[in-house]
């Protein structure tokens, strides 16, 4: 079967179209009120049997547990997946809308899912962001807006938002679990229901850090360092469990990618033909993986210190720099399973923009996975300020090793392009400017690592901006391109490129005037997370607020535009982007079965040959018409 | 919503054995290194003494002994399971979620034996909580396949990688609670 008849015959699938209808919201409806009932129940109960208020760390743990375990039945996981386990009815076949509103062993409503609350997520977190600005505007702390109490918890609120709620997922789950099946030619991952699990453990986590100030709130910013944890309000309760339940969501998607990646690729598929953008989500994948598990226990520990009566880090006995190392351990390779995802979708449309081979393939698949081998070491750059200068040279060549795999991507980037006819749309020039703000991200990351300078810059704006630049201004802006790119295959619609392009212009200009300062900020000595600045510091901490509103409010163009093009766009051939990789070889929007069943893809040649006259890399054949691999 | 078909169910579920097998290596490994850093944290949080008096070394024993009983009880369902005999490893099913349902007892108890806010009661007490919530999800995934193999028996069959993977899950549970006993009890 040709590719053009397969994606005929996927379009023409009339039995999976079903219109929306206001009942397909009840399991989410029913998940909240459960959520709440068990929260509620958990934490009472326990109150009451200690002894306790309900805003004491006990209460608000099992409360917590309650609400979480509420929320995950309310969704509808008992008879669709539950039930069937324990030899009950078979799980009803969701293949139209309602997968969207339910639990759903479906990668693609799972994807979908990720995309929006993610959206909803970064909207929040941004809030809080906007209301850092907004205390930043004067230099004192006498303000009218909010107190410095409110300020450490709306900064340790944003941190951990944007980081595990946002850009941990914004393109490993909502690109990456959409484009994984697909682009390894499979209908679905290994473990479907495991990865349907994920995304439900996501909106209690975040719901609860964005509540924690009712009961008290968190000072400690994302890190939760002990002891000033113990001292910090009952809030670090949810912030120690929001922290664990969105490690767990993670890694339930890491084990996915994964297994699938090596047991689940279509027939022809080697590994030197997978997909780079699969190798990205698989270093990152690995990465979770291995190093997650010290972070888990150190957080662990820490809330047996304060609901148990444990002295891991407290007391005369404590060591509360053991809580660094335990959560080092894990958070900061954390930052690479956020951006090496990112690095791999700019390779990934690099190619297909400028219709060339890949760079240096195997170099950057070298450098995916060196970033996961030295990404613990990396860590210790954090101690430079809690260690005897004997181990600063052992630190600081630790730390800069990892510009050397990192090398290796951005280099294989510049060579893709080099010499090509790059097609700038607005996907592409998103990652161009990611690429740019990676730049002055990596580069100013060399001066963290720089034990002289970072002795000076340690806890200064400089670490911010340095930050900002590799998260909001690499992976934020690979996100909006990977939504742009992969927009026509999830909608079968095109986004609206001139407001692509505006949008990205604005977000370039203002994201660029809001942190770049930072810099300067830093190295005249503003310290970070304290609500008050000397005053000579006002006018550019002014000037880097004003932007910030503007940074912020620009994000409606994108939103209308992701809105307004799904409704009303114009409608997308089937590979705008002549792209060849095997996501583009099914129809678009991607039908609930992808392809049709006895049908298979078979890969018979790379991906990445955009030369005159190259094969078409797939072909179909009939299911288990050739050796199974 | 339709629930009559389940045509879509295998479709959309596409992994073979192998690689459901396979892939929930990955998944043993993380909650290995797991376990493997709580039980490094004995030396680095509970001192480097041998263990304290009030331990009780007897009740360890006894939970050691079915702890090496499951692991044999374990190994004898997976042979059944690749001889074919689904109905005679649903039979070991039943025995061996003894095991995990004792050992969350004995933890239990075990937990008044220290106080939690020493270095090694605390060490001792965080690992036993964490075993016993794993002992507690691997005796409800074990109900839940010999269960399955009771009442679906067909459906059971054609999902053996299940089995599969809850004894070797438990199989690492059982590795695992040797090296605690191991590095609390006897080191």
């Amino acid at each position: 079967m040709a590719t053009a008849e397969l994606q005929a015959q996927g379009r023409g699938d009339v039995a999976e179209k079903s219109s929306f209808h206001i009942g397909m919201v009840f399991p989410m409806v029913r998940a909240t009120l459960w959520g709440f009932i068990g929260y509620y129940a958990a934490a009472w109960i326990t109150a009451a049997i200690m002894g306790q208020v309900l805003f004491d760390p006990a209460p608000v743990l099992f409360g917590y547990l309650g609400g979480l375990t509420g929320w995950v039945m309310g969704s509808g996981i008992w008879e669709g997946w539950i039930r069937r386990g324990f030899g009950g009815a078979e799980a009803p076949v969701l293949t139209g809308v309602d997968r969207y509103f339910r639990f759903s062993p479906d990668s693609k409503a799972t994807a979908t899912r990720y995309v929006v609350f993610n959206i909803i997520s970064f909207f929040f977190a941004g809030m809080a962001a906007m209301a850092i600005r907004v205390e930043l505007l004067t230099p004192d702390s006498t303000s009218w807006w909010m107190s410095e109490i409110h300020y450490n918890m709306t900064f340790g609120i944003h941190g951990l938002m944007m980081l595990l709620s946002v850009v941990s997922s914004v393109i490993v789950a909502g690109a990456g679990y959409y484009l994984l099946p697909l682009m390894l030619g499979v209908r679905n991952v290994v473990f479907p229901k495991l990865l349907g699990l994920s995304w439900w453990l996501v909106p209690p986590a975040v719901v609860a850090t964005f509540m924690s100030p009712l009961v008290g709130g968190f000072q400690t910013g994302w890190w939760g360092y002990p002891p000033l944890a113990q001292n910090s309000g009952t809030g670090i309760i949810l912030y120690g469990l929001a922290a664990a339940t969105l490690l767990t969501s993670s890694v339930l998607g890491a084990i996915n990618i994964i297994g699938t990646m090596v047991y689940m690729r279509a027939r022809g598929m080697s590994l030197g033909r997978v997909p780079i953008f699969i190798w990205g989500l698989c270093a990152a994948a690995i990465l979770l993986t291995i190093y997650a598990p010290a972070t888990y226990t150190g957080v662990m520990m820490d809330m047996s210190d304060l609901v148990l009566g444990t002295h891991f880090y407290t007391g005369a006995t404590g060591h509360p720099v053991g809580y660094m190392d335990q959560f080092w351990w894990l958070f900061h390779p954390e930052v690479y399973v956020f951006v090496l995802p990112a690095f791999a979708v700019w390779l990934e449309i690099l190619s297909a923009a400028s219709s060339r081979p890949l760079f240096g393939r195997n170099w950057a698949i070298a450098g995916l996975l060196g970033v996961v081998l030295v990404a613990a070491f990396v860590g210790v750059h954090h101690y430079f300020t809690a260690v005897s200068p004997a181990r600063f040279p052992i630190f600081m060549t630790l730390t800069e090793t990892v510009s050397v795999p990192t090398g290796f991507v951005y280099l294989s980037a510049l060579g893709t392009m080099w010499g090509g006819r790059l097609r700038i749309n607005a996907a592409v020039l998103l990652v161009l400017m990611g690429m740019i703000n990676f730049l002055v991200g990596g580069l100013t990351g060399i001066f963290n690592a720089d034990v002289p300078a970072d002795l000076q810059l340690h806890n200064t704006y400089w670490v911010v901006g340095h930050f900002h630049y590799t998260m909001l201004g690499t992976v934020i802006f690979t996100w909006l391109a990977a939504l742009y790119w992969w927009f026509p295959k999830v909608t079968g619609r095109m986004i609206n490129e001139f407001w692509g392009k505006f949008h990205a212009w604005w977000f370039f200009i203002f994201f660029n005037c809001t942190f770049f300062p930072f810099f300067i900020m830093g190295i005249e000595g503003m310290n970070r997370r304290v609500a008050v600045y000397m005053p000579y510091l006002q006018p550019i901490n002014d000037f880097s607020s004003i932007s910030s509103f503007l940074l912020g409010a620009g994000f409606l163009i994108p939103l209308a535009n992701l809105f307004f093009s799904w409704r009303n766009g114009k409608k997308a051939p089937e590979n705008p982007w002549r792209a060849k990789t095997l996501e583009w070889h099914t129809a678009s929007p991607t039908p609930y079965k992808v392809f049709p069943e006895g049908m298979e893809p078979v890969v018979v040649h790379r991906f990445d040959d955009y030369s005159e006259g190259s094969p078409d890399p797939v072909a179909w054949d009939k299911t288990g018409a050739g050796e199974s691999r | 919503m339709a629930t009559q078909s389940n045509e879509y169910s295998s479709l959309m579920d596409p992994a073979s054995e192998r690689a459901k097998r396979g892939a929930f290596v990955f998944f043993m490994l993380f909650n290995f290194i797991l376990f493997a850093a709580f039980l490094m944290e004995r030396w680095m949080y509970g001192g480097y003494g041998h263990a304290p008096a009030a331990l009780n070394t007897g009740l360890g024993a006894g939970m050691l002994v079915i702890v090496l009983l499951s692991i044999v009880l374990t190994v004898m369902t997976r042979k059944r399971l690749d001889a074919g005999d689904d109905t005679g490893a649903t039979g070991n099913l039943a025995l061996l979620m003894l095991a995990p349902i004792l050992l969350i007892v004995g933890t239990v108890y075990s937990w008044t034996e220290l106080p939690i806010g020493s270095p090694f009661g605390g060490v001792f007490d965080l690992n036993g909580i964490w075993f016993v919530l794993q002992f507690a999800l691997t005796a409800l995934a074990i109900l839940a396949s010999f269960l399955k193999g009771k009442r679906a028996p067909e459906r059971a069959k054609r999902e053996r990688w299940v089995v599969y993977n809850v004894t070797s899950y438990w199989l690492m549970l059982a590795v695992l609670w040797v090296g605690f006993f191991l590095d609390y009890y006897v080191a």
